[in-house]
């Protein structure tokens, strides 16, 4: 029988405490439930006042003592709606609020999910004390995701370091490169052009080497077209895709005899980029080779073959498949 | 040796059978219940530490569009005229920057194809197979003169399996969508499956996500325009169920690499993988079970480091039978899926060459679908019996009752407390206390109701019954 007793006493208990939690939680929904109206009509008055202040008028309600975190929904809501001067005059208004410093606040707190949801907060305001605060996350937060975050919201508001930082910094040679990496780079490329440019010159792997050369085609950067065409004539079949997939992105004519000549590659993934580089160049002079490659031994080079051809000459395509 | 000495003999055996009986059972339900318990630790964990889909990377993901692996979603309708246009312009208007949907008309005999071809105008077309998956055969495909991403499929009949490995085998993407026809995906519910594969280094197989309980909801578009809840308890007592198997069992398995099921009604995957293993088999009646424990056992036997994740936040709405028909069919093919999975892979179980799928989830499975049904049926009738006739102290009862019933109410309130504080997808207070209530209720009937209905999967297993028992439904907005 003693035995027994613990586990009805400890079941009970168990259950006991899940059916109060749950029973706060509903009554805290119904209290939300019956504030909706009141809570709407308060946000809709917080949010007018903001406007008003924007405008240069005296604000509704002066004196009203409403919560940071009340505001700063407002704020955050408005600053989605308003654009240029009235939007740049709004964030500084919340910063004279100090609603910044309750944000920046958050961003030490011991949670990541915190720190991260400060961060996005930080993104939204963008100002120089934000980008600052950014950067030093970036830097120095102890979590990986934070750190990641951080990378983000700078590469939103402009604002990435020069990319061997955010290389160092994120830890991206030590691991395989992924998509969000990719991005970053990407997002460096515009204001970082000549510094991926000498990237290139380390001693890296084929696969991060590949990175670099794709990021290089998010540049806007006509001169960079011989570097994709060095880079198109390496050895690693990666690099060559890395390449072409620039080189559509770049869309510059310049690009179009290389292009061409890498739909007779060896390697059959790099014929498949090329496949779709003509393809997003709309280069016509391809028809020809890319009617040949209808024929490839690789089932994926004839599939992209057959697109880029139904985008260059849907008429022909047509006309072939009648014949066939 | 007399006749009186073999009776109390005899009795003294029977005794002894029906305490190890007893004893066996209630360790089962006890374990069950520990794991559950576990579980919703893990998964509370796992939901207090989460950080959500950040804005920002979907802001450069926007920019970056083709940094988003393209998708294609595989859609296979049978007998569905009433739904299919609608469900399709559901799928078409999914938020993702490139995604292709294949419908295949898995042999309808009802006017699924023609409507499709009315609505989105679709003409003949030749489309390459790139992988022949499928059993049964292809009779044409269709391209939409006005939906350049839309393909479908006609073939002969040869169930969801065959006609989802049709769909994977006319898909060009490196990730393929495979879903139920009639499955609600959320509008962006594509876009945070697919979020994981952003992180990826490579080993990225598999992801599954949250799915929920459509009925009584309103559908408009073949899109969920307002969550409700079902008045009905069946309906609600399988938002408790759903609720218990996404938020927590799910959860809890994914975050310990031990996630052994991505639901049919939406599940996304790499289709090179799928490829490789020969897509989904035909010949059970549990084909999404099976196919998450043949990438697990593919991946290992190949020695290829490989991840299956799985997403919290709801991706998508199902609809529930709402008859009691209807539950038996499914629970009971439910059952004989887990049954035939096991059976088919039995070489993993308890084989350390298999890591922790063969030593701690396939175990797990043994638990909850060989052992635990009849475990639990037989302790209700057998524990309360042994104590009238004196062979367990009356209080082994009453800890039955509290282990098994109490405490399954507790885990259920416990998961509608997570879902609640987490998401909050339930609507308002009242119908949380409605499914508060439902939760409680659910074991008193129906949690037995549903242990007999997977006995008759059981039997349905046994006999190698491979008929497909339709669930019926009564369709949105019912």
């Amino acid at each position: 029988m003693s035995a027994l007793w613990p586990i009805i006493l400890g079941s009970g208990w168990i259950v006991g405490a899940i059916l109060v939690i749950f029973a706060v939680l509903v009554l805290r929904r119904f209290l939300d439930e019956r504030s909706a109206d009141a809570r709407k009509q308060e946000d809709a008055r917080i949010t007018r006042s903001y406007l008003r202040r924007v405008a240069g008028h005296s604000p509704e309600d002066e004196g009203k003592r409403w919560s940071a975190s009340r505001r700063l929904v407002a704020v955050s809501h408005l600053q989605s709606l308003l654009r240029g001067g009235d939007r740049s005059r709004l964030m500084q208004i919340a910063e004279f609020d100090g609603l910044l410093t309750e944000t920046i606040r958050r961003s030490t707190s011991i949670s990541v999910s915190n720190r991260v949801d400060a961060i996005r907060l930080m993104q939204r305001f963008g100002s120089e004390a934000c980008i600052a605060r950014l950067r030093q996350m970036m830097a120095r937060d102890r979590s990986y995701r934070v750190r990641l975050e951080a990378a983000f919201a700078l590469a939103a508001t402009s604002a990435l370091p020069p990319p061997r930082e955010t290389m160092r910094v994120l830890a991206m040679l030590d691991r395989a490169p992924n998509r969000l990496d990719m991005a970053l780079l990407r997002a460096s490329a515009p204001e970082y052009t000549d510094q991926l440019a000498l990237l290139l010159k380390d001693d890296l792997s084929d696969r991060w080497h590949a990175q670099l050369v794709d990021a290089i085609g998010w540049s806007r950067n006509p001169s960079v077209a011989p570097l994709l065409e060095e880079a198109a004539k390496r050895s690693s079949s990666e690099i060559r895709c890395a390449a072409l997939r620039a080189a559509s992105k770049l869309g510059q004519p310049c690009v179009e005899e290389w292009v061409k000549a890498r739909l007779s590659d060896p390697e059959s993934e790099v014929r498949v980029q090329a496949a779709n580089a003509c393809a997003a160049l709309g280069l016509k002079s391809a028809i020809g080779a890319l009617t040949h490659l209808r024929n490839d031994e690789h089932l994926w080079v004839r599939l992209r073959a057959e697109q880029a051809l139904e985008q260059l000459a849907p008429d022909l395509l047509s006309i072939v498949g009648k014949a066939a | 040796m007399n006749w009186a000495h073999l009776a109390s003999q005899t009795a003294s055996v029977v005794q002894q059978v029906i305490f190890a009986t007893a004893l066996f059972c209630f360790a089962v339900v006890l374990l069950r219940n520990a794991i559950g318990l576990a579980q919703l630790l893990v998964a509370t964990w796992v939901f207090a530490t989460r950080i959500e889909p950040s804005e920002g990377a979907r802001d450069l993901w926007t920019r970056y569009a083709d940094l988003a692996l393209p998708v294609t979603v595989v859609a296979p309708a049978f007998n569905e005229e009433l739904s299919i246009v609608e469900s399709t312009k559901g799928l078409l208007a999914l938020e993702y920057p490139e995604h292709e949907v294949i419908v295949v008309n898995d042999g309808s005999s009802d006017a699924t194809l023609d409507r499709l071809i009315r609505a989105f105008d679709m003409e003949e077309f030749h489309r390459r197979q790139v992988a022949d998956l499928q059993v049964t055969a292809i009779r044409k495909t269709y391209r939409s003169r006005r939906y350049p991403n839309l393909l479908v499929v006609d073939k002969d009949n040869g169930r969801k399996a065959d006609a989802a490995n049709a769909g994977i085998g006319f898909a060009r993407t490196p990730l393929v969508c495979v879903i139920d026809a009639d499955s609600i995906v959320e509008p962006d519910g594509l876009l945070r499956a697919s979020e994981p594969f952003m992180h990826d280094d490579g080993r990225l197989v598999a992801v599954g996500g949250a799915i929920r309980v459509a009925n009584g909801s309103k559908v408009e578009g073949g899109s969920l325009r307002e969550i409700r809840i079902s008045k009905d308890f069946i309906p609600q007592f399988q938002v408790c169920e759903y609720l218990r198997a996404f938020l927590t069992a799910r959860v809890a398995n994914a975050h310990t690499n031990t996630l052994m099921l991505i639901s049919g009604a939406f599940g996304l995957f790499r289709r090179s993988v799928l490829i490789e293993m020969g897509g989904y088999r035909h010949d059970t009646v549990g084909e999404d079970l099976e196919l998450v424990t043949h990438i697990h056992r593919h991946m290992r036997e190949k020695k290829r480091p490989y991840r299956i994740a799985f997403v919290p936040d709801i991706v998508c709405w199902t609809e529930a039978p709402a008859s009691l028909e209807g539950l038996a069919n499914q629970r009971a093919r439910w059952q004989q899926g887990a049954l035939e999975t096991l059976g088919f892979h039995r070489r993993m179980i308890g084989n350390p060459r298999y890591g922790r799928i063969g030593m701690l989830a396939l175990p797990q499975v043994i638990l909850e679908d060989l052992l635990g049904p009849p475990a639990e049926l037989i302790g209700y009738v057998l524990i309360p019996a042994a104590a009238l006739l004196g062979i367990l102290d009356p209080m082994a009862a009453l800890v039955f009752f509290f282990v098994s019933v109490v405490f399954g109410c507790g885990l259920s309130v416990g998961t509608l407390a997570l879902e609640e504080h987490q998401l909050r997808r339930t609507p308002t207070a009242k119908d949380l206390l409605r499914i508060g209530w439902a939760a409680i209720v659910e074991n008193f009937g129906y949690r037995q109701l549903n242990l007999w209905y997977r006995l008759k999967g059981v039997k349905r297993y046994l006999k190698s019954d491979s008929t497909w028992a339709a669930v019926p439904r009564e369709g949105f907005n019912a």
